[in-house]
């Protein structure tokens, strides 16, 4: 097995060990497997870090061509935005009860779709827009699976009281929390919108063709532009917005990875023809 | 008048607006391809008009609220970013009508003037273009397979030429990178193979000699097909071409040669030529296969390909509105960050205070 897959499994497994430790800890609220579960995680980042590495390396290409290339490196900045919030931002141990697996669910679908190497960089690709792109692009998903996380502990703490659920922060800090992560979102998709209309200009000089991946992207970021409007203008707090904050993830899941899977567009394998 | 002003500045009007705008896209782009997509929703009227409805409300709604409050960091975030949305659809508005857009098409050392409408094979301008904006001609100087830069393949590089008689600009034009002349701006678009085609007659002297363009098409195996034809499929065309008589029906292939530039084989197809007749009803008078600037006899004739060229298509572009459309996305983000982190501090402020 070339030492590329075999990093990318180990990370799949420390993933969903971690997964099932966090299960456990969330049936027996006991917090103590939530810090072995984070442990697991954190060991798991290494390999993972490791098998892109690799394959950047071994292909002299970006790894994020491919869809599955996409969604690991994307995954990859997840779980980095993850452990750096679980150690910045305090008494949120049991957010990897939802970070975790969606990680670890994402991460193994990627595995099924895993390529050969692409070889070279394809010369539309190469600009620097590319990489304000990309980097916008996975930060912006990193940000709202945290704000949704939030989401998900604020419902969970409002429902049960009890265990690790009292050593949760507020209810109002939990939703502030994910608030702001919505708005840090909310940021980076934007600049991920702009780099992307930059770069469609460069190679092609209109900025906006409409594509089923623009389009998707645009109503990604709509739909975190209502949330902040449902905040802000109309007021809505608390359980509403944290049910929202779930269900826009799934928008965003299915935009990001879902769409440029199905549809045959500039986004997907970047062809141009002879 | 007061109501209208109350219709274009109400948040009814807004939610409506954008839940038909979100189901409009969604359906777009789920349901049907893009380019049917794009004709059906994304260039009509209607769907535009919901968008323009979208910025005045936007306009009217947000900027009736906010106009008396105080200036503060955060409001004047939003400020900027909600008049971003405004200035973007004012570039977009102001830009189509005053665009141009076309597709030329050049042999590598043919010039066509920029000036005339048939130098184009497709071109499109806003309501208010001014053609006396176009000027000069362009030549495809040549066209370089493997251009690079800082030692970065590049692909397909077109070197080409635009201006006027002496006052003459060069520039190389590939995937990521465009040449402006005049705010005109040259893209990449496609390429292909034009051969050279030389008609002798029985005592083997020269009739008649033209470029014949290929089109590029993509087998099932990804593989290309170089041959003449349509873009969609390979077929014959008359030889000599207008304005000449034509004598024969000929249908021409190119398997370009895997090492060398500008050599390989060329697959011909010869019918006689009678005018009103079909290709199909005719009994085909020879084919077979030559090498380059080899001779090969087709009845009474033979042909020859002496030359291999390229040819490339360009977009050529004139948007007047794109340095508004772009500035106000740097704007509109600007004015994102702003808000967030002057909220993120009050924020904090609060809780150090409360
Ligand atoms: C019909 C359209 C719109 C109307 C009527 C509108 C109106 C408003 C109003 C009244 C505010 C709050 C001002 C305040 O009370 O302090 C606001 C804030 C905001 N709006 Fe809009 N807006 C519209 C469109 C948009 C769009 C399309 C977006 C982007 C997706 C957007 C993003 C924002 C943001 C980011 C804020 C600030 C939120 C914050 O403070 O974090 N708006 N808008």
């Amino acid at each position: 097995m070339n030492p590329e897959f075999l990093f990318f499994w180990t990370a799949v497994i420390f993933y969903g060990i971690s997964t099932l430790c966090y299960i456990i800890g969330l049936v027996s609220r006991k917090e103590k497997f939530f810090s072995v579960g984070a442990l697991l995680a954190f060991i798991g980042v290494i390999p993972h870090i490791a098998s892109v590495a690799l394959r950047w390396i071994e292909g002299g290409v970006l790894p994020f061509i491919e869809v599955s290339e996409s969604i690991t490196a994307g995954v990859m900045v997840a779980m980095i935005v993850f452990l750096i919030v679980q150690s910045s931002v305090k008494r949120i141990k049991a957010i990897g009860i939802f970070i975790l697996p969606v990680n670890f669910i994402l991460l193994s679908w990627a595995g099924t779709l895993m390529k050969e190497i692409s070889g070279q960089l394809p010369a539309s690709l190469q600009s620097y827009w590319l990489w304000v792109h990309i980097i916008a692009a996975s930060t912006g998903f990193s940000l709202v699976l945290i704000a949704a996380g939030m989401g998900l502990l604020f419902l969970l703490k409002e429902k049960y009281s009890k265990g690790f659920y009292e050593k949760l922060p507020e209810l109002s800090r939990l939703d502030d929390l994910s608030y702001r992560y919505v708005a840090g979102g909310f940021i980076m998709l934007g600049v991920m919108i702009i780099s992307g209309a930059f770069w469609s200009n460069q190679v092609k000089g209109s900025y906006w063709n409409w594509d089923s991946v623009e389009v998707w992207s645009l109503v990604c970021w709509l739909v975190y532009g209502i949330y902040l409007h449902l905040r802000i203008t109309i007021g809505w707090r608390n359980r509403k917005l944290a049910w929202y904050a779930l269900l826009s993830l799934l928008v965003m899941v299915v935009s990001y990875w879902g769409i440029p899977f199905v549809a045959e567009n500039f986004h997907t394998g970047f062809r141009i023809e002879h | 008048m007061n109501k209208i002003y109350d219709f274009l500045r109400s948040v009814k009007l807004a939610l409506i607006l954008f839940i038909s705008i979100l189901i409009s896209c969604v359906t777009g782009v789920m349901f049907f391809p893009d380019q049917q997509a794009k004709a059906m929703i994304f260039s009509s009227l209607w769907f535009n008009s919901l968008l323009i409805l979208l910025v005045v409300n936007i306009g009217f709604c947000f900027f009736s609220r906010v106009w008396r409050r105080k200036i503060t960091p955060v409001s004047l975030g939003m400020i900027l970013f909600h008049l971003s949305f405004v200035l973007i659809f004012a570039g977009i508005v102001y830009n189509s009508l005053f665009y141009f857009n076309g597709a030329i098409r050049l042999s590598e050392g043919e010039t066509l003037s920029n000036t005339v409408p048939q130098s184009y094979d497709l071109a499109e301008w806003g309501r208010f273009f001014n053609h006396a904006r176009l000027k000069g001609d362009t030549t495809l100087v040549k066209l370089h397979t493997h251009y690079k830069v800082n030692s970065a393949d590049k692909g397909v590089a077109n070197q080409i030429l635009v201006g006027d008689g002496n006052d003459k600009k060069e520039g190389f034009v590939y995937i990521t990178n465009h040449m402006d002349y005049n705010g005109f701006r040259y893209f990449r678009d496609r390429d292909g193979f034009s051969l050279l085609i030389i008609l002798y007659d029985k005592h083997g002297r020269e009739r008649y000699g033209a470029f014949v363009p290929l089109q590029s098409l993509k087998q099932k195996d990804g593989t290309y097909l170089y041959t003449s034809g349509t873009a969609v499929r390979s077929g014959s065309f008359p030889f000599p071409q207008d304005p000449l008589k034509p004598l024969l029906n000929l249908q021409i292939s190119y398997s370009p040669d895997p090492q060398k530039e500008r050599a390989g084989h060329v697959y011909f197809q010869v019918w006689p030529f009678r005018e009103g007749h079909h290709v199909q009803g005719e009994k085909i008078i020879a084919k077979g296969e030559a090498a380059l600037r080899e001779k090969f006899t087709a009845g009474d004739y033979f042909l020859s390909v002496h030359e291999v060229r390229y040819w490339a298509s360009m977009n050529v572009r004139y948007d007047p509105g794109l340095l508004i459309i772009l500035t106000s996305f740097w704007i509109g983000l600007g004015g994102m960050i702003l808000t967030t982190i002057a909220r993120l501090a009050r924020s904090r402020k609060r809780q150090d205070t409360g």
